[in-house]
């Protein structure tokens, strides 16, 4: 009991300590603006954890003091793993220890929190919708390891399915990707990359409490045992509405965010039929309901499995083929009858192949190809009807190092859409040139985005009010990204600067048409945005890091034009934080912000006639988020956050106002059990 | 020996090509509700004569429709509106959409969720009643031209009363419907009356514009 009590005076005295003195380090390294670069000239040392695996934790092989990993391994720019140094595609990594110390609750808080010129914000009916440098939720890819996602909701994914429980790194290219990925690839690619076992077992429970009655259950059982691994993560998370205008219509577009609650079960079978073929088998269940009306539930379900094949040949070329399964469904849930109809259905099957190998040790090829069956049914579409089509492709690519300092990377990819009888062939070609801490790479790349099935058949009748056409002779959106950057990079201090241009043709959107008297999908003129991104990271002594990133975005428009798009042309995001590690004892704090520009906007008045415009300034605005996270003992883990730390609240809630009432906290508990084991302490 | 193991190996792949080939346009297709299986008629659905109970069930999705209620006969009936037609010469209540009119009657909204707490009562609660109102721009009959600025109305008499049964809040898109959960009272010109409640305003597969009405008629004050 003495012993008791002593332990925990010790922790509190300890803990203390170690917060007074971050605290103290935070302030101090907000005043002093330089500071002592102790080893620039340190080699990197740390070593990459299977180099040829797909899936693994860079989080647990970053050294402390390097400001960003670069030996971490990336696969999404290139389709094969590489160091992020070696990499002629700029690619930015989110790591599980990034993902862990955010509090991030959803994909959107994450990538928000992290990457600059990322906006997501509501469309109608309050459904998610992303802003990403001026390209919206259909021109950006995610993926799941590789793999697409099903379903869509005015134009977006269901980026409620990304659940980031197991999630080993997050790995963004910005910029178009239709050569290795295809459609809809046009503004970048977001790929979640999924933990594998690396341990015989691991175990963790996870809650989070925080306002509105905001919850998150979380529990994961990881198994290696010979050649047979087993992950499988459920998680719970749920929320009550939010009312944020207390019934006053003047004060926002809308008056409350509706509640919802979330199921989502992960299961992942790994099988090692020996050293150089292994087989991965998954499955995945989620479920998301949404309050938005007393009478009816908004459903969304997802039911995902799939087998993949990884061969390692033996003159070390690699195979992979994988068969997909993904259905997205939505329904309504009917309070008084208790019936739950369904009205969209989203079912893709892919199959895919692809075989890399590395000839003359400096050129690595890549070819493969997918087959993709798409069936649609919809409530858009005329009698709830249903469409299909059939998607193929395939592509190759070349990765050339001519020197140890200059990469050259060539490739192409063909892309065929049945139903739109779309054939495109996308293209990319990109260099690296290392000057000992400087790295310049420069690109092309082709993106595109053939019409979706929605797009070409819709038949909807919004309202009573007026008609939403779909347009089967519509053409694929085009674009065409160019980009150089220029990266410095030395032991503790990584700067990037980054220029990019685009050029897309083609955009698919809806106007009216006077014939029909409704709303039609047509192609519209070409846009070209253009901006700059900036990243400065340190590592500093003490544990102590900063990261700034700004992005500036412009949309080209004729002169004379109407000002239509609402993409913010200055966005900014700041992290400074401490990380102390002790005997049994660590402590992270962090404050982070995000800072987003003003934007004027000419929305049209009338949605039948495009000549009159009225004028809107959405305000800027910042978010501020302080998180503590204490490592209390070997695997249990207490994390405390203050978002909105600031108490900003806006004035009139737009669709693109942060959905907050003021300063709200958190509280989380993580318990790695297997760490608590090894420790004696169960 | 060898033939007792490869029966389930082609069991299982046969199996496994069903699964795919059933597959093809989805799994789990019996969680949901299946609308063929059950089609509903209208009017006066459900009548219990012992409680003098009952549920009426009209198609009112029209904008150009009124359905007629005769809780006296238990019929229902329709006129266009549009076209001019007359209504039937007996009806106690009628609605468009959500919009409710009376043929001479009271409406009082009590505070009672429950039907069966209105007809036990022994006294009509207090209240004046709200009789309908002459009107120029609630019955609408022609969305199309929303998106132009205007709408077409037809002149009708309302009962604000009654229409309360269903608050449509147009401030957000799509709206936000909220039924009232109270029992109404109308008071019928021949000095009977009737409790109502709105069950639903949407059919089993969630179209709106389907309006199930439970009663009870007539009260025994």
């Amino acid at each position: 009991m003495t012993m008791c009590i002593r332990l925990i005076i010790d922790c509190r005295c300890r803990i203390g300590s170690a917060l007074l003195r971050c605290v103290v380090l935070l302030l101090s390294l907000l005043s002093v603006s330089a500071a002592v670069d102790a080893d620039d000239g340190a080699k990197h040392s740390v070593g990459i954890v299977r180099p040829d695996s797909l899936e693994h934790d860079v989080d647990s092989v970053k050294a402390d003091d390097m400001a960003l990993d670069l030996d971490a391994v990336v696969v999404t720019g290139t389709l094969t793993p590489k160091p992020l140094k070696s990499v002629p595609v700029i690619t930015r990594l989110i790591t599980s220890a990034d993902i862990r110390r955010s509090d991030a609750t959803n994909i959107g808080d994450l990538l928000q929190s992290e990457l600059p010129g990322i906006e997501f914000s509501y469309s109608m009916n309050q459904q998610t919708s992303l802003n990403m440098q001026g390209f919206g939720g259909n021109s950006v890819l995610f993926l799941v390891d590789g793999e697409r996602l099903a379903g869509e909701t005015l134009d977006n994914i269901d980026y409620a399915r990304l659940n980031l429980d197991n999630v080993a790194r997050v790995e963004i290219v910005k910029g178009a990707a239709s050569s290795l990925y295809g459609s809809n690839a046009v503004g970048g690619v977001v790929n979640l990359i999924s933990k594998i076992p690396d341990e015989p077992v691991a175990a963790n429970v996870n809650a989070r409490f925080g306002a509105y009655g905001s919850r998150r259950y979380g529990a994961s059982l990881s198994v290696m045992k010979g050649r047979v691994g087993s992950v499988t993560n459920v998680q719970y998370k749920c929320v009550d509405s939010i009312s944020l205008t207390d019934g006053n219509p003047d004060k926002g577009d809308y008056g409350k965010i509706y509640g919802h609650s979330i199921w989502n079960v992960k299961e992942r079978l790994i099988y090692l039929l020996n050293d150089r073929l292994r087989f991965t088998g998954r499955a995945g269940y989620f479920f998301r309901q949404r309050n938005s009306q007393e009478a009816v539930k908004e459903r969304y379900r997802d039911f995902a499995g799939g087998l993949k094949g990884n061969l390692d040949m033996s003159d070390g070329a690699k195979l992979e083929a994988s068969y997909a399964f993904d259905q997205y469904d939505k329904s309504d849930y009917q309070v008084e009858t208790r019936y739950d109809v369904r009205d969209y259905s989203n079912v893709q099957h892919n199959v895919t192949a692809r075989y890399s190998k590395t000839l003359f040790g400096f050129a690595t090829l890549t070819g493969g190809g997918d087959f993709m069956r798409d069936y649609l049914m919809s409530y858009q579409f005329a009698d709830n009807g249903s469409k299909r089509q059939y998607v193929a492709d395939g592509y190759i690519q070349a990765d050339l190092g001519l020197s140890p300092n200059f990469d050259l990377l060539g490739g192409a990819r063909y892309d065929y859409y049945s139903e739109a009888s779309v054939s495109h062939v996308s293209s990319k070609l990109a260099f690296m040139h290392k000057m000992r801490r400087f790295t310049l790479r420069g690109s092309y790349a082709g993106g595109f985005r053939a019409p979706t099935l929605k797009e070409m058949y819709m038949n909807f009748n919004m309202a009573n009010i007026f008609m939403i056409y779909g347009n089967p002779d519509l053409k694929s959106e085009m674009s065409h990204n160019f980009s150089l950057s220029g990266e410095y990079a030395r032991h503790r201090y990584n700067f990037t600067l980054i220029g990019f241009f685009n050029m897309v043709d083609n955009r698919i959107s809806t106007a009216w048409n006077t014939v029909l008297r409704g709303q039609q999908y047509v192609n519209m003129s070409r846009m070209n945005i253009s901006g700059l991104e900036a990243n400065a990271v340190m590592a500093l002594p003490e544990g102590l890091g900063l990261r700034l990133s700004y992005s500036f975005t412009h949309e080209h428009i004729k002169k004379g034009a109407p000002m239509v798009s609402s993409t913010r042309p200055h966005t900014a995001t700041i992290k400074v934080d401490c990380n102390r590690k002790f005997k049994n004892y660590g402590l992270y704090v962090a404050l982070s912000g995000r800072i987003l520009s003003s934007v004027t906007v000419d929305e049209f008045t009338s949605v039948t006639s495009y000549e009159s415009t009225q004028r809107v300034t959405y305000p800027s605005y910042a978010m501020w988020k302080l998180i503590v996270n204490q490592s209390v003992w070997r695997g249990v883990s207490l994390n405390v956050t203050v978002d909105n730390l600031f108490n900003y609240r806006p004035e009139y809630y737009y669709s693109n106002s942060p959905s907050t009432t003021g300063t709200t906290l958190a509280v989380g508990l993580s318990i790695d059990i297997d760490k608590m084991v090894k420790r004696g302490l169960l | 020996m060898t033939r007792h193991f490869i029966f389930p190996k082609h069991a299982l792949l046969l199996a496994a090509m069903a699964t795919v080939v059933t597959a093809c346009n989805g799994l789990f297709e019996n969680i949901y509700y299946n609308q063929a299986d059950d089609v509903k008629d209208f009017g006066f659905v459900a009548v219990d004569a012992s409680t003098k109970s009952g549920t009426v069930y009209v198609d009112a999705t029209s904008y150009q429709r009124w359905n007629y209620i005769d809780f006296h006969s238990l019929t229902t009936d329709t006129a266009n509106i549009v076209m001019d037609e007359a209504g039937p010469s007996q009806w106690d209540i009628a609605i468009h959409r959500y919009d409710a009119k009376t043929n001479d009657a009271k409406v009082f909204r009590t505070e009672y969720a429950s039907l069966s707490d209105v007809a036990a009562l022994v006294d009509m609660p207090e209240s004046t009643g709200v009789t309908d109102e002459w009107t120029t721009d609630v019955i609408t009959v022609d969305m199309s031209h929303m998106m132009d600025g205007w709408l077409v109305y037809a002149d009708s008499y309302y009962n604000r009363e009654l229409s309360t049964w269903l608050d449509v809040d147009k401030s957000e898109m799509p709206p936000i419907y909220t039924m009232s959960d109270k029992v109404y009272i109308v008071q019928f010109g021949d000095g009977t009356k009737a409790a109502l409640k709105l069950r639903n305003y949407m059919n089993d597969v969630g179209i709106k514009g389907f309006m199930t009405v439970d009663y009870v008629y007539p009260l025994d004050y």
